[in-house]
């Protein structure tokens, strides 16, 4: 049984949802397939997914601002320049933890694209729900 | 006995300051070896060392404390070599700060001239210098505080401006505890820590802002260079794996371990003398001289095997204690084979973990002051299977010209031409975790993660009607919680009384930008939707001191009364 209470999510994370919508870094958004619930989710996944990844409803892809199957060399530039961006050394005291957050989601969606086998079982989770 | 003349500013002053200055309030970086040091700055277009005022870069990492008016490296000059050896003075400092009387580093401390004491029950070490033939005591803090003083006062000599705040470099094997006690230092000399660094970070940093000044790639995109960074100094042995493309590092693995040059000596010197720790137990002003005749000796001797392969030992020690003995550089290695074999699985666990072959590997990076090691030089290559190592960086810079790039990003600095246009995305050294399993170290922060992190597992209960639970958090590698070490704890009570297994802990460990950890703790019920007791956050490391005896005496008190189990997942 998965723990219904999780100190993944934790507070900020609705509050950078706010500010994503204004914030001038916001990550370009793709076509969304929708998803089924976790517990659907998780069966195709060899490993549990942090959950703060399943309250939203962004894909790694999305999260990254890049197409769906792109290569390794995109997926790179593209965590390379968000890091850039969000887990700037000067980030403004009142910015730090939303920053931290911020870098956590797109590293987890990093580590989730760049692992070979994690990206081929979403990429192949992805291909089965556009059959539906 | 008289006080001595220094001041040692208190914590209070490190707060509530004005600030009068107008421009920004560039960081210094600092790089405190723990035989030698330097101070470096940017100076607006690049990195600039700091000399003192006998136009040194480089200076001697200690403090001594004769004619009760101590003086560190950075100002004083010793009449002779001879002098650091008399017992009155202190160096290694980076070697003993943070480290309980059981550590084997404090241990082999006691071969030093000045006095190091031990109880062997987990608590700090006695700490002692000679001064006007008494032994007067002193601290690690203390005497890194005295030194960081002098160190200040250089720097604000020559930028002509109050220097407040540093980034300063740190071994990777260093624990949460042990930067606490570094931070604390910094206090007592009013100085502001921005950033502790590893020290192969720095180097990290340093060379990818080399990589973004030669190619001029565009942001966040062009060539990925991977990078080796071996580090060796006289205290400590760091590697780094990176990843470096557009002026973004990222650090995909991290390893370190306390061995350095200080290891090779006594080793060296334990060959040439073989009873050597008997001879000089007692500490007595003969013994001290003879100690520190054997030291010089063989330090010379050390340094001459690198550029020559057979040198000749030759040291009366008094007494009719004579050492004549010709030493080559083949025996000066076998002597040392375990350290360079440490040396050496540092460097492939490193690869392993970040998951790298060696033939991916662009440039091999080989830092500190045992660098110039033929034998050193020769492991790192031999791992790298023959790679040519990089040429761009001054061994003995390195670090600390890092630092200071670090502290010009971290103060705010910005600069027209792109070179602080850089970011480098740290790791975490080693592993954080709790208890459980029967004495076993559970990681729920694994080593090497990217910061910021958070993380959490679950665990449950070992006792029918259990309702309190003890969390020991550890830091470290070992399998065994007491390998580690102990940060702090804290207890979960008011668990619902429930057959053993049912409640689910989920305790949660959380770094956040400031590298401050963080652990949560919860208990939610199966089936419930709110945690079932207000969850507990509690700052790390919270046990402040004799942590090698506190972990002994919480196992004393409560054994296995209050321990949890790692909750296995169900499909």
């Amino acid at each position: 049984m998965i723990s219904s209470v999780s100190f993944l999510s934790l507070p900020f994370v609705n509050f950078f949802d706010n500010a994503m919508a204004s914030s001038s870094c916001c990550v370009k958004s793709w076509p969304i397939v929708a998803f089924a619930t976790a517990e659907a989710r998780s069966s195709w996944m060899e490993q549990p997914r942090p959950s703060y990844l399943n309250s939203s409803c962004s894909s790694p892809y999305d999260i990254l601002g890049i197409p769906v199957g792109a290569s390794n060399q995109e997926i790179k530039a593209a965590y390379r320049r968000l890091a850039r961006v969000c887990q700037t050394d000067v980030a403004a005291i009142d910015r730090k933890n939303l920053s931290a957050d911020e870098f956590m989601k797109i590293h987890a969606a990093y580590s989730t694209l760049s692992d070979p086998n994690m990206c081929a079982n979403y990429d192949w989770s992805l291909f089965w729900r556009q059959q539906q | 006995m008289v006080e001595p003349a220094y001041t040692v500013t208190s914590d209070s002053e490190t707060t509530g300051e004005e600030k009068s200055s107008t421009f920004p309030e560039i960081a210094i970086g600092i790089d405190i070896g723990t035989s030698q040091c330097s101070v470096a700055v940017w100076n607006g277009s690049q990195v600039e060392l700091l000399k003192n005022t006998r136009n040194q870069k480089i200076m001697k990492s200690y403090v001594t404390f004769k004619d009760n008016i101590p003086s560190g490296g950075v100002s004083s000059q010793l009449s002779h070599e001879d002098e650091m050896l008399s017992g009155a003075t202190i160096f290694n400092m980076k070697r003993l700060i943070g480290r309980v009387d059981t550590d084997p580093v404090v241990h082999a401390c006691k071969n030093l001239p000045f006095l190091v004491q031990t109880l062997d029950i987990g608590v700090r070490p006695f700490i002692a210098a000679l001064v006007n033939n008494m032994w007067r005591s002193t601290t690690p803090e203390e005497v890194l505080a005295i030194f960081l003083v002098e160190l200040r006062a250089m720097a604000e000599a020559q930028l002509k401006r109050r220097i407040r705040n540093v980034v300063l470099t740190v071994p990777v094997s260093f624990s949460r505890f042990q930067l606490t006690r570094i931070e604390r230092a910094c206090a007592m000399a009013g100085l502001h820590v921005l950033r502790l660094m590893p020290e192969p970070t720095a180097v990290a940093l340093l060379y990818g802002q080399q990589q973004q000044q030669t190619s001029h790639e565009n942001m966040g995109s062009g060539t990925e260079k991977i990078a080796l960074i071996f580090s060796m100094g006289a205290g400590y042995c760091d590697v780094a794996v990176t990843a470096t493309a557009g002026g973004v590092s990222q650090i995909k693995a991290l390893a370190g371990s306390t061995i350095g040059g200080e290891d090779l000596l006594q080793n060296m010197m334990h060959h040439l003398l073989p009873n050597s720790e008997n001879l000089f137990k007692n500490h007595g002003v003969k013994e001290i001289k003879q100690m520190g005749l054997l030291r010089v000796a063989t330090q010379d001797a050390i340094r001459q095997l690198s550029s020559q392969t057979i040198v000749q030992v030759d040291v009366d020690l008094g007494d009719g204690l004579k050492i004549c003995k010709a030493v080559n550089r083949e025996e000066f290695e076998e002597v040392n084979r375990k350290v360079f074999e440490k040396c050496e699985s540092l460097i492939i666990q490193c690869l392993q973990d970040a998951k790298v072959e060696v033939e991916e590997v662009n440039d091999v990076i080989i830092v500190g002051g045992c660098s110039y090691i033929p034998r050193v030089k020769n492991l790192v290559t031999n791992v790298c299977k023959g790679k040519e190592l990089y040429k761009g960086m001054n061994p003995l810079e390195a670090a600390v010209c890092g630092a200071a790039v670090e502290g010009a990003i971290a103060s705010g600095v910005n600069d027209p031409f792109g070179n602080l246009d850089l970011l480098t995305i740290q790791a975490t050294p080693l592993a954080i975790g709790i208890r459980a399993d029967g004495n076993k170290f559970v990681p729920v922060i694994p080593r090497d993660t990217t910061m910021p992190a958070r993380k959490e597992l679950v665990f449950t209960t070992t006792h029918d009607n259990q309702t309190e639970a003890l969390i020991l958090v550890y830091e470290g590698e070992g399998e065994k919680a007491e390998e580690n070490h102990l940060l702090g704890y804290f207890k979960i009570m008011g668990i619902p009384a429930a057959p053993k297994g049912v409640p689910e802990i989920n305790v949660c460990m959380d770094i956040d930008a400031a590298n401050v950890l963080r652990v949560l703790a919860g208990v939610v019920m199966p089936g419930s939707r709110q945690p079932a007791i207000p969850v507990m956050e509690v700052r790390m490391p919270t046990v402040d001191d004799g942590h090698g005896w506190c972990a002994e005496a919480l196992n004393r008190t409560y054994g296995a009364t209050l321990d949890l189990v790692t909750l296995q997942k169900k499909a």
